[in-house]
């Protein structure tokens, strides 16, 4: 029997009508388990949860960008975000190592000449495969897929429009809200909405970005002016303050140093005013030099966006079934089992406040959820000690503490920090410049000198990270290091070598043999 | 019926040659005519499910490379069939709901349909001789 609301039943294969009661009984939900957002997060909590043999539904939805842009199931990362980045990134490092080639005998005519078009189809294709491949998943472990835009009713009741506009009503005992987020537009800046694009667009242009400013000063903004860069093309980075901000420092600016000798442009301490449309269909842009207090202006193909990203969470309504959120940041306030402030109602990923915005965390909390709701489990997810790399074009790889946080906590005198410059072997033959590879360890000073930090930059950060984490994570020692062989000849085998400290003054430059 | 056996005939020649050949004659008017994209759920229900005729189903994808093997080699063979069988191209990232619905998983897959039923089914890449057992049998069935 219908509830006295009535659910309205839906057309189509969306068989998605729960019944809802009036005032009093419990509601007789539909699905053990929804989840809103098919991200990193999202998929990995259903499937997980199906695993049990639950119940369970994904609704999945992408707003399209004000360009225009949308794409597939699989989230941010797998559609805007680090797989296509990183095929990009690689696309980059393919251009140095023709360089780099003719120095080890090959025979190769320079200039080497890039084409966007044939690289985007690549990347998107696989992407796209990618998409496919998750509907085939869920499928495969018969969770239900909505493509709809879902917002909450009440707090078992989510409701939303096919594309075909019918409406979808589903209802569920569980909640988890894993929609993520989108990047930000500027709002002070004229015509930045307008003839702006941000990261949601690049990886799916079919043409050429040509020549781009890219506006921001995080990993999103250096790791895209780097690839560009790399590719060919004449890439600014314009940085109101400083880069990176929340990583370490000193690697902060020894990776924007490195793309300053790498041919990106850096307007620093600057920040736009407004972005008009010439008649020639480039982009002029005025920007604010605060360290000059002038006002410069230059013409581009390409104005990027990366200045900072926003929780998706305008459309969910929220505030009908009082799911808190920060008044600042808009994310959702969850507690350590990922449950918010209403209950049955749960939240992983981006969406989350204080949580890094990372594929891995937000997989790793999105199963655990799933194994403590539907697992007899009461295992909580670890936010300690995250390794993450930013895939620059000299990539910077950490685990841990920062310099900066490490002082902060313990004290300079309690920690000792170890350091070098070093030069990895393939740079030698090829007479690449290695003025910025360089690692340091955060170590605690005193008894068994307890590892806090791991730095590293260099080609192949994240694999040289990787390893070291799982030394972290069991709360791994500086002589526990010193006593660990290095591979040879590697750049990750410096790390095992690491001797002059900071506090020395000592010239921190290493050589090989 | 006289007309099928004569096919039916045509299609036993041993010599591949002048099957080839006699195709050809034919093959490409033919070809336009039994071979089509489809266009979403309606127009699948229309000339697939309720063709009077048997319809191979080809769900390929742009990022599947034995795909760009498989249909023109599957689509030679059913221009041959001078309109006996039609062909329909289904991609997967545009009628994903639908590949879902006929259980596919891996491309390519295609489906021998007749009366609306899916009556034989393939996954990945074949031979000309293996396409050909595989029409003639949805043919001769």
């Amino acid at each position: 029997a219908l509830g006295a609301e009535g659910a309205p039943r839906s057309g189509g294969g969306a068989a998605g009508w729960g019944l809802r009661s009036g005032a009093g009984a419990a509601p007789e939900n539909e699905y053990d388990l929804l989840v809103i957002g098919g991200g990193s997060g999202g998929l990995a909590c259903a499937k997980e949860a199906a695993q049990f043999g639950r119940k369970v539904a994904v609704m999945d939805y992408v707003e399209p960008s004000p360009q225009g842009t949308s794409w597939g199931l699989g989230g941010t990362c797998v559609n805007v975000g680090c797989i296509p980045k990183k095929l990009m990134h690689q696309a980059a490092l393919l251009g140095s190592a023709l360089k780099d080639a003719q120095h080890y005998g090959w025979n190769i005519s320079q200039p080497v000449h890039h084409t966007w078009s044939v690289m985007a189809q690549g990347v998107q294709n696989y992407v796209k495969s990618l998409n496919w491949g998750h509907r085939v998943q869920l499928q495969e472990k018969k969770v239900k897929y909505f493509n709809i835009k879902g917002s909450f009713s009440d707090p078992h009741t989510v409701c939303g429009l096919t594309k075909a506009g019918k409406e979808t009503v589903v209802t569920a005992d569980n909640i988890v809200i894993a929609t993520g987020g989108r990047p930000k537009y500027p709002m002070d800046v004229a015509g930045a909405l307008e003839y702006g694009i941000t990261s949601d667009d690049l990886f799916w242009l079919k043409e050429s970005p040509g020549k781009t400013l890219v506006v921001g000063a995080s990993y999103v903004s250096l790791e895209c002016a780097g690839f560009l860069t790399g590719i060919g093309l004449d890439t600014t980075v314009m940085m109101r303050s400083v880069p990176l901000r929340g990583f370490d420092q000193q690697m902060a600016s020894l990776v924007t140093e490195h793309m300053e000798s790498y041919g990106t442009k850096f307007l620093k301490r600057c920040f736009p005013t407004k972005v008009e449309k010439l008649k020639s269909n480039r982009l002029q842009v005025t920007w604010k030099n605060a360290d000059l207090d002038t006002e410069e202006t230059d013409s581009f193909d390409t104005v990027m966006w990366a200045v900072g990203r926003a929780p998706d969470t305008k459309t969910l309504n929220l505030e009908t079934v009082g799911v808190k959120t920060n008044s600042e940041t808009g994310k959702i306030i969850v507690d350590a089992s990922e449950a918010t402030s209403v209950p049955h109602i749960y939240a992983v990923g981006d969406i989350t406040e204080g949580r890094p915005e990372l594929t891995p965390t937000a997989i790793a909390a999105g199963k655990l959820l799933a194994q403590r709701l539907f697992g007899q489990s009461s295992e909580l997810m670890d936010y300690d000690n995250v390794p993450t790399t930013v895939f620059a074009p000299l990539e910077y790889g950490c685990v841990g503490l920062s310099e900066e946080a490490a002082v902060q906590r313990y004290g300079s005198d309690n920690i000792e920090v170890y350091h070098a410059f070093y030069k990895p072997l393939e740079f030698t033959v090829a007479e690449r410049d290695a003025t910025q590879c360089y690692m340091k360890m955060v170590c605690l000073r005193e008894r068994e000198q307890r590892i806090l930090g791991l730095h590293f930059i260099g080609p192949n950060a994240g694999e040289v990270i990787q390893g070291f984490a799982l030394g972290i994570k069991c709360g791994a020692t500086y002589p526990q290091m010193m006593k660990t062989v290095g591979i040879h000849p590697t750049c990750a085998e410096e790390v095992t070598k690491l001797h002059i400290t900071k506090r020395s003054g000592l010239d921190a430059t290493v050589t090989g043999c | 019926m006289a007309q099928r056996l004569a096919l039916h005939r045509l299609l036993s020649l041993p010599a591949r040659g002048s099957l080839v050949s006699q195709g050809r004659a034919f093959g490409t008017s033919a070809g336009r005519r039994s071979t089509f994209n489809v266009q979403d759920g309606s127009d699948f229900q229309d000339r697939v499910v309720n063709s009077p005729k048997p319809v191979v189903v080809d769900f390929h994808a742009q990022w599947c490379g034995p795909c760009k093997i498989l249909g023109p080699r599957l689509e030679k063979l059913v221009s041959k069939l001078e309109g006996k069988v039609l062909m329909a191209k289904v991609d997967i990232d545009d009628h994903t709901d639908l590949a879902i619905e006929y259980e596919v998983s891996a491309v390519p897959t295609v489906l021998a349909m007749k009366n609306g039923d899916v009556v034989d089914k393939f996954v990945g890449i074949k031979d000309e001789d293996q396409l050909e057992a595989f029409l003639k049998k949805l043919i001769g069935a």
